[in-house]
Parts: C-alpha cells; sequence; structure tokens
C-alpha cells in the first residue's frame, strides 16, 4: 500500500484545466524557485502553518486507496462537465510511484498533469502515458539563468519536453511572468523556437506575475527572497511568439 | 419564441436601450433624493379610531385609507412608472396601552403585522381592483348574515376606494404636469385590468406599495416573469414594445422598488424580503422560461441595485444559457441570484400536502421559504432549533454517564423534540391582525368573506434547523474518538470544553484537524442527513400548530447562528453554548444555514454538496439555501463564467435543494482581516493559485483588497 504526501486537495479550481476539476497538490518539490508561490508545497514534509486564524499543520499522507476513494466519489460529476482531475504540487512527479497507483485506482476520469518537467525521464513517461493532457512549465531556456533562478539544471525538463511531443499527449506550455527574468525577448524567442517543433502543443500560456506571491512564507516561518525586483511591470509582448507561428495568449485573458 | 441558444445578441448581459434616462433615476435613488418629497409626520389614526369606537379590522382598513390619503402625489418630470412614497412612516392603530391589552396572552409574530407572504399578483392584476370589489360586493350580499363576514368585506371595499382614489389624485396630477401617457394609464389601472406591460407595472408598483404602507413587511413579489408575461408578450407581438422598451420599462420598476426601501420595516437595511421569482414550470408542467426570465436578469444587472433579489427555479435541464447569464449576476457580488432545485422542491410540497398545481406555482417568502402566492398564510419563520444545543446536551449528559453513541444520539433527538414542541407552542396563541388590504390582493379571502389573517388554503409554520454541521461534527468527533478508536476518554473531553481547551491545546487540534467534518468526510455527513431526520421526526409529531397547519422543517439558519452564539438579547431563554465538541470555543461562530462549519477546512463544493445530496428533503421542505462564497477571479474570463453555470447544473443533478453563491467582495476581505476566526475557509485567488485569506501575510491580505477596491 503506497502512501502520498499531499498539502492540499481543492474542488472547483477553475484555472487548472477544463471542465470542473478537482486539484490535488502533491507535496515536496525539487526545484526552489525563488518565485515561488506555493511555500508549503516545497518540502516533503509536514510543517506547521500559523496565522492570526490559528495553527493546523499542513501536509498529510494519503494511501492511495484512500485518495483514489475521494476522488472516485466525484468522478462521474466531474466527468459530466468535461473536467476531471488535476494533480500539481509541489512537483506531483516527484512521488511518481503513489502517484502512478493512484492514477491506476480512478474511475475512468480525465487526468491532467500539472509538472515542472522536472523528473527522471523513466518517471516523466510513466505517468504521462496515464493523463489526458499535460500543462507543462516552461521557466527559463538559459541553463545558468534556470540554475540560479530555481536551484536546478534544466536539462532534463527541456529532454522531457522533447519526449513530450513525441507521446502523442496533448499539452500546453505554461510560463509563469517573472519581471525580468522569464519575460525576456530573449526567452520568449527561445521557447518560440522550441515550441514551434513540438507536435500535440496546443498552445502557451503565459501566467502574468502577482505581487503577492509571497504572502504565504510568514504563516510557514520562512523568507521570501525574490530575485528579481518585483515592482517591475511584466513584458506581455507577444510578437516572438506570433513570429514562430506559435499559439500563445496571457491566461486569464479572453481566449482567441 | 426566439431561439435563445443561438441568438448571442439576447445572451449578452448587455440591456439593450439608452440608459441615460434612468442612469438619472439611479442616481437620484442612490442619492435619496426622493427623501425630500418626504412628509415630516405621518397621519395619527389612534383618536379618531378611538372617537369613532372602531374594531380592529376597520382600524387596519381606515390606516389603509389614511395613508392613501397622506399620500401627496410626487411625479418626477422623467418617470414613466410613478409613485414616491411621501409618508414617513406607519402610525400605530392603538396606543401602547391598548396595544398591550390586546395582545395580552398572545404571541405576536416579530413586529406584529403579516408578513413574509406572497399575494396572488397574477390575479390581481389580472381582474383589476374593480373587479375585485365587485367579488367583495357579490360576497357580502351572500353573506349577509355573517356579521364578521360583512365587516370584512366592508373594509376590504374600503381600502380598495383608497387605492382607486390615490390613483385618481395621480392621474390629475399627470394631467396638471401634462403628461398625459402617465395620466391615460393610472385613469386605468388599478381599477382595470392592464392593457400593456406598461400599465401592469404601473399597477404592480402601485398596489405593491400600498401593501407596505398597511404596516406590513416583507412583502414579496413572486413570479414576475408568468404572470407579467401575457401582457409582455402581446406587446411584443403587436409590435407596441420592443425588447428594448421592455427593458427600460422593467429597469424603472425595478429602480422604483428601491426608493422607500429605507422605510422598510426589518431586520436590517436591505432585509425587506422584496423577493422575486423567475423560471420553474407553468401549470402543465412545461418550462416556464421565457424571454422576460432573461430580460429581468439582464435588468437586475443594469440596475445593480439591492432590489428587487432575484431567485431562479431550475432543474438539471435547465438552459446553460440561462445559468451563464444568471453567473454574471453572481458575479456582482449582490448575494443573488439564489436557486432553488424544481426537482426536489415540487415533489417536497406535494408530498406536505400541497396540491400539485400550487406545488408547481411556488416563489419564495423574504429569504428561501417555498411559499404558494395567494394561498399561503403560513409563518415560516416561527424560530430555529438550535441543533448544537441539542447535541451539545446530549454530548455532555451522555459522557458523564458514560452512555453509548446510540443513547446519545436519542438524547439528540429528544432535546429536538423538546425544542420543536416549544416553539410551537409559544406560538400556539399567534395573533395575526387583521389585514383588509392584503386579503384583497389573496386567493379566497373576498370570496369567503374571511380576512387574510384567519387562515388560507395553507397555514403551515416553519421551523429552521439551525447550525447543523457544527452540530453533526461535534457528534462525529465524539463518535470517532471516544466510541471508536477510543483515543479520547470521555472526562477528559468534559475537562477540556469546560476549560474552554485552555490547557487542552493538542486536543483541540485533534478535534479541529483529525476529526470527520461535515462536506469532508461521509461520517459527518450521514450523522448531519440523521440530525435532520430527527428535526423531521419532531415536527410530524406536531398535528396541528393550531392554525390548522403542520410544522415545516428547513435548514436554513437567519441570524440565529450569531445569536445561537452569543445569546439572542431578547431571548433569555437562548443561552449561548460554551466550548463544543467539534473543538470550536466558546463564542466562536456556528455554520450558516448549509455550510460546512466555520472551523472545517474543506475541499470545495463538490464534496460539500454531496454532504447536503444526502439529507431527505421530501421531509424538510422549509427550504434554507447551501451558502457558498466564490472568490471573484472565478469570473476572470469567460470560461470561469461558464464553469460556474456548470456547477450550477451540478448542484441541480446531486438533487440539493437550495444555493445561495455569493462572490467575495470587500467587506467580506475586511471582516475576514478583522475577524480571521470567523473566515477560515475564505479563499482568495491570486496569480495561478488559491490560499487562504486569513493565511496570508497582512501586507499581502492589503493587496488583496486593494484589488477588489479597484476592481483589477
Amino acid at each position: 500500500m503506497r502512501s502520498g504526501m499531499v498539502f492540499d486537495i481543492r474542488e472547483f479550481t477553475v484555472h487548472d484545466g477544463p471542465g470542473i476539476r478537482t486539484t490535488v497538490f502533491l507535496k515536496g518539490c525539487p526545484l526552489h524557485c525563488s518565485w515561488c508561490h506555493n511555500p508549503e508545497g516545497m518540502s516533503p514534509l509536514t510543517e506547521i502553518i500559523e496565522s492570526r486564524s490559528g495553527k493546523r499543520t499542513v501536509g498529510r499522507l494519503y494511501t492511495t486507496e484512500q485518495l483514489a476513494s475521494i476522488l472516485n466519489r466525484q468522478a462521474s460529476i466531474l466527468t459530466e462537465t468535461g473536467g476531471g482531475v488535476t494533480f500539481s504540487g509541489g512537483e506531483p512527479l516527484a512521488q511518481a510511484a503513489f502517484l502512478s497507483d493512484l492514477i491506476d485506482k480512478l474511475n475512468n476520469v480525465h487526468v491532467l498533469l500539472d509538472t515542472s518537467g522536472y523528473a527522471p525521464a523513466r518517471d516523466f513517461d510513466l505517468i504521462v502515458q496515464k493523463c489526458d493532457l499535460v500543462y507543462f512549465d516552461l521557466k527559463l531556456v538559459n541553463r545558468e539563468a534556470h540554475l540560479h533562478h530555481t536551484g536546478v539544471d534544466n536539462t532534463p525538463i527541456l529532454e522531457n519536453l522533447r519526449m513530450l511531443a513525441r507521446m502523442n499527449i496533448p499539452f500546453v506550455i505554461r510560463v509563469p511572468l517573472i519581471p525580468g527574468v522569464t519575460d525576456t525577448d530573449e526567452n520568449f524567442t527561445a521557447i518560440a523556437q522550441i515550441a514551434r517543433q513540438l507536435a500535440d502543443l496546443i498552445r502557451i500560456d503565459l501566467l502574468p506575475y502577482n505581487r503577492a506571491a509571497g504572502g504565504k512564507y510568514a504563516a510557514l516561518k520562512k523568507e521570501f527572497c525574490p530575485t528579481y525586483d518585483e515592482s517591475r511591470q511584466v513584458n506581455v509582448d507577444l510578437a516572438a511568439f506570433e513570429a514562430a507561428g506559435v499559439q500563445a495568449r496571457i491566461a486569464g485573458s479572453q481566449p482567441n | 419564441m426566439l431561439d435563445l441558444a443561438t441568438e448571442p445578441s439576447l445572451l449578452s448581459p448587455a440591456v439593450s436601450f439608452h440608459t441615460v434616462r434612468l442612469d438619472a433615476q439611479k442616481l437620484r435613488v442612490r442619492n435619496l433624493e426622493h427623501k425630500a418629497v418626504r412628509s415630516k409626520a405621518a397621519p395619527n389614526l389612534v383618536a379618531e379610531c378611538d372617537r369613532e369606537a372602531l374594531s380592529w379590522p376597520r382600524r387596519a382598513a381606515r390606516l389603509v385609507r389614511r395613508m392613501c390619503e397622506a399620500e401627496r402625489p410626487y411625479i418626477h418630470p422623467d418617470e414613466r412608472i410613478v409613485f414616491t412614497r411621501t409618508t414617513p412612516s406607519v402610525p400605530p392603530v392603538y396606543s401602547p396601552h391598548q396595544w398591550i391589552e390586546k395582545t395580552a396572552g398572545r404571541t405576536l409574530h416579530e413586529l406584529g403585522p403579516i408578513s413574509n407572504i406572497c399575494a396572488d399578483w397574477e390575479k390581481v392584476l389580472s381582474q383589476g381592483l374593480l373587479e375585485r370589489k365587485r367579488v367583495a360586493l357579490e360576497a357580502r350580499r351572500r353573506l349577509a348574515e355573517n356579521r364578521d363576514a360583512v365587516e370584512f368585506l366592508d373594509c376590504a371595499i374600503e381600502t380598495v376606494e383608497a387605492v382607486l382614489d390615490l390613483a385618481a389624485r395621480y392621474a390629475s396630477e399627470a394631467r396638471r404636469m401634462g403628461k398625459s401617457d402617465v395620466a391615460e394609464i393610472l385613469e386605468r389601472v388599478p381599477a382595470l385590468p392592464p392593457r400593456s406591460f406598461r400599465e401592469a407595472l404601473q399597477s404592480l408598483r402601485l398596489l405593491h406599495a400600498v401593501v407596505w404602507m398597511g404596516g406590513h413587511y416583507h412583502v414579496g413579489l413572486g413570479r414576475i416573469d408568468q404572470y407579467l408575461w401575457p401582457y409582455l408578450s402581446h406587446d411584443l407581438e403587436k409590435h407596441y414594445l420592443d425588447i428594448a422598451g421592455a427593458e427600460e420599462l422593467l429597469a424603472e420598476f425595478f429602480i422604483s422598488l428601491n426608493k422607500d426601501s429605507d422605510l422598510y420595516p426589518g431586520v436590517q437595511q436591505g432585509d425587506n424580503g422584496q423577493t422575486v421569482m423567475l423560471g420553474g414550470q407553468t401549470q402543465d408542467r412545461r418550462d416556464a422560461v421565457n424571454e422576460l426570465t432573461y430580460m429581468a436578469i439582464r435588468v437586475a444587472l443594469y440596475t445593480n441595485m439591492i432590489d428587487p433579489k432575484i431567485n431562479l427555479r431550475i432543474t438539471e435541464n435547465t438552459d446553460l444559457s440561462l445559468l451563464t447569464l444568471a453567473t454574471e449576476l453572481t458575479r456582482r457580488g449582490l448575494g443573488f441570484p439564489q436557486y432553488s432545485n424544481d426537482a426536489v422542491v415540487i415533489p417536497a410540497l406535494i408530498a406536505n400536502g400541497y396540491d400539485p398545481a400550487d406545488a408547481r406555482n411556488y416563489t419564495v417568502a423574504a429569504c428561501w421559504e417555498f411559499i404558494i402566492p395567494g394561498k399561503g398564510m403560513e409563518v415560516v419563520n416561527i424560530g430555529a432549533v438550535s441543533l448544537p444545543l441539542a447535541a451539545d446536551q446530549a454530548i455532555r449528559m451522555g459522557l458523564s454517564a458514560h452512555e453509548s453513541f446510540d443513547t446519545i444520539l436519542k438524547r439528540t433527538a429528544q432535546h429536538i423534540k423538546k425544542q420543536v414542541r416549544d416553539l410551537t407552542r409559544s406560538y400556539s396563541h399567534l395573533l395575526l391582525p387583521p389585514a383588509p388590504y392584503y386579503s384583497v390582493l389573496m386567493d379566497g379571502c373576498l370570496e369567503s368573506g374571511r380576512d387574510l389573517s384567519c387562515g388560507l388554503e395553507y397555514n403551515n409554520y416553519g421551523i429552521h434547523g439551525a447550525a447543523s454541521s457544527s452540530a453533526a461534527d461535534a457528534l462525529a468527533a465524539v463518535r470517532k474518538f471516544v466510541f471508536i478508536e477510543r483515543s479520547v476518554q470521555p472526562e477528559e473531553l468534559l475537562a477540556a470544553m469546560a476549560a474552554d481547551f485552555e490547557g487542552y491545546e493538542a486536543l483541540q487540534d485533534k478535534l479541529l484537524h483529525e476529526a470527520p467534518k461535515t462536506g469532508n468526510d461521509p461520517d459527518a455527513d450521514k450523522l448531519l442527513a440523521r440530525l435532520f431526520d430527527f428535526l423531521a421526526d419532531a415536527c410530524e409529531t406536531v398535528r396541528d400548530n393550531g392554525r390548522g397547519g403542520r410544522v415545516r422543517p428547513g435548514t436554513g439558519s437567519a441570524m440565529y447562528y450569531v445569536w445561537l452564539t452569543r445569546g439572542k438579547p431578547e431571548e433569555s431563554g437562548n443561552l449561548p453554548i460554551g466550548a463544543t465538541a467539534d473543538g470550536r470555543r466558546k463564542g466562536e461562530f456556528f455554520s450558516a444555514n448549509l455550510s460546512p462549519s466555520p472551523q472545517a477546512q474543506v475541499r470545495g463544493p463538490i464534496s460539500v454538496w454531496q454532504a447536503f445530496s444526502r439529507l431527505n428533503y421530501r421531509r424538510i421542505c422549509n427550504g434554507g439555501p447551501i451558502t457558498m462564497e466564490l472568490s471573484d477571479s472565478v469570473f476572470s474570463d469567460p470560461e470561469g463564467l461558464s464553469k460556474c453555470a456548470m456547477l450550477v447544473h451540478t448542484f441541480a443533478k446531486l438533487g440539493c435543494q437550495q444555493l445561495q453563491l455569493n462572490t467575495i467582495n470587500l467587506r467580506t476581505l475586511l471582516d475576514a482581516r478583522e475577524h480571521p476566526e470567523r473566515h477560515r475557509n475564505l479563499i482568495v485567488r491570486v496569480w495561478g493559485w488559491s490560499g487562504y485569506f486569513c493565511e496570508l501575510g497582512p501586507e499581502y491580505q492589503e493587496h488583496i483588497i486593494a484589488r477588489h477596491l479597484y476592481g483589477g
């Protein structure tokens, strides 16, 4: 019986894929992006959140049976709306064996994987094969910059992205717009160049930075140390994508 | 009928008329300019009534007459639908001393006058007041031997004449101002049946306003898209009116409902019960949605005012386009529309003795209680059973005596039964003052020569089953920890509750975070369903409420979730409850209506609605909505809007009864900043993520508040 560490289960997450969805947030992430808005998703261990509304433990172990039972109770309802279940995090692939067992136990429901793409190729392959749609975060194409801002090398991410394009699974690339970091014309151009070669890519979603990203750190007794100037306006010029013939949009605005 | 699914222009939330004139009207109402035309004092009636030694019914009729006479016709040059109240208050018909004498030994409902019902607007409009008067005269001849009937009918006729006289004075004022269109309409309605949509709205405006002037309150408007539709469809067919013109008239009517609302007695400003009900079924079970249904929502979007309060009857087959338009309204954060599920409500009403045709014609009272227009003299809110009190007493007694969990449940049921009995007994001497004018608007009063206060077809009482989730959670925690796991000793739990968890923080944490909670866990959900079974059992033991009706259990809480916590000032019997076994500390709020307890963190609407779909609504037919707040960021794109509409569909599919969706707005956020303990479940969306508002750092809370302030 496998167990997985989960930091939240949220229903009706309207920005996490098609239809009405329930998102499972798996705890633990190999990346440490300085702009991370879910700091409780970083550590794979339980933590205490303490705020003016009280104290609670964040992070709970679920067996695959327990979690599948919660999700299966609503699977048919979600399916009827064209929705399903989204696995997000943290990095869901960090608990690939658990996730694989869990998906096997789900009753025929649309599964969306929301991943940083940072995982061993066989874990990535194992999970993506079982998914219906992938939201793939691509932050920075420049290797050094990626290492600097996220703490990890992006080579496996780019390799997994290329593998994804050969797997016959539809996917969306999502780019968090961090001022001066990911929103540069160079990064946009580099992403567009990669994207134009990828089969099954539906579109690119650009997620504008919100200055409340650091909101949860204090309650976790963590320090929020952005590696960028928060007050700068983000660049939302889609020209680089248009030039490459890649469909891109600012998420939260009307789709074309 | 236009095919709305393929007519995107009609689905647009925007109204199609030029809004300049009504923008000015809205502004005047918002600036309270109409207050300037109010007279200083209301007429004084007591001396006159005493001098003539009038009976109570005659005083009630005299009140309506004097109030109508005291009205000074006021027409603003840009108005097409007129009537602005100028009397500042409704005077008493008895002196305080006489009032005490008159009401000694009797129970008054709230302020006393008949309230919280809905007239048979369809009948009154379609007959006109002259026909109502003819019906009264005919009954008077038929019942000439019956003194009470004759007196009642004379009183009713007196009020009809007062209203006709008021309409005539408005008509001459319009003539004087050279507004012959307004004058012509008022020379016809409300005396005669309207010939057009505009006449119908004018008639309704005047007839409705006079109900308030008679001292009644929570005056519902019922199914406007049904009873106004014949007039509108006639005008549209004959091309007397186009959609834009109709919208403009309806908007003017809606705005007029906001004019006098500061004069209305109610619990708080805005709680005035001017509800309308849209959609639903026709008598022959067809879909009742028509163009006026859509139009009413569009117009409410335009007026963006708190009146009228929109209710929408739906089923799982309701067109998604209608729900999407309704969701636009939810997005405004006014707290409506409120949805009722016909597939649940109608069978429940039929199972509780309502004629199927009446059941299909239901509307809601001021808040959510299901009532039948024109046929119900029901008192749908005689009080609330405190479910947490029942559970708490049973738990304390049961744990002290080392009883089984089944015994605790049995004790809970007994306590609920006792509360229902006490409440019903306190209403066995209910005194409803005579209401001759309101009787004119009802079905059967004039025909039978009996005042509304003597009762109508349906005379049930309603009781709220308040703070249900908190009660279920307390029982669920005891069941799990004391009886199944045996990880908590009964004495320890009792001591912790007595100490308000001071020094028992670990236990409190366990109760708060490891116990099953309603909306999260089937074990708690099942106990919630049991509590409502107990409540239904208790209500069903009341064979006659004293007025020939029964007692209907409901799922609302009104303000009781606060009063049960703090104690209701005027009811000494309603003592506040201390710390409870669900980990809630003394003074913290209970759950409101049907919602998870504020101490519980839940996954979201699907699990919560699955919990509430377990209730046996056939036995629980008084109403009471599932209350849920959505972040306004749900609506940041059109996709979110349609997802929210799908969510409402899902509510119907799951077989829940009633739903109130609120959009988180600034007021909620500000309250959450000051009182985080009340808003643990408040979720705000920030960037691509959601967070619990209360757990965000203060500067981030400020940021989000600022975002809501500036709508960014």
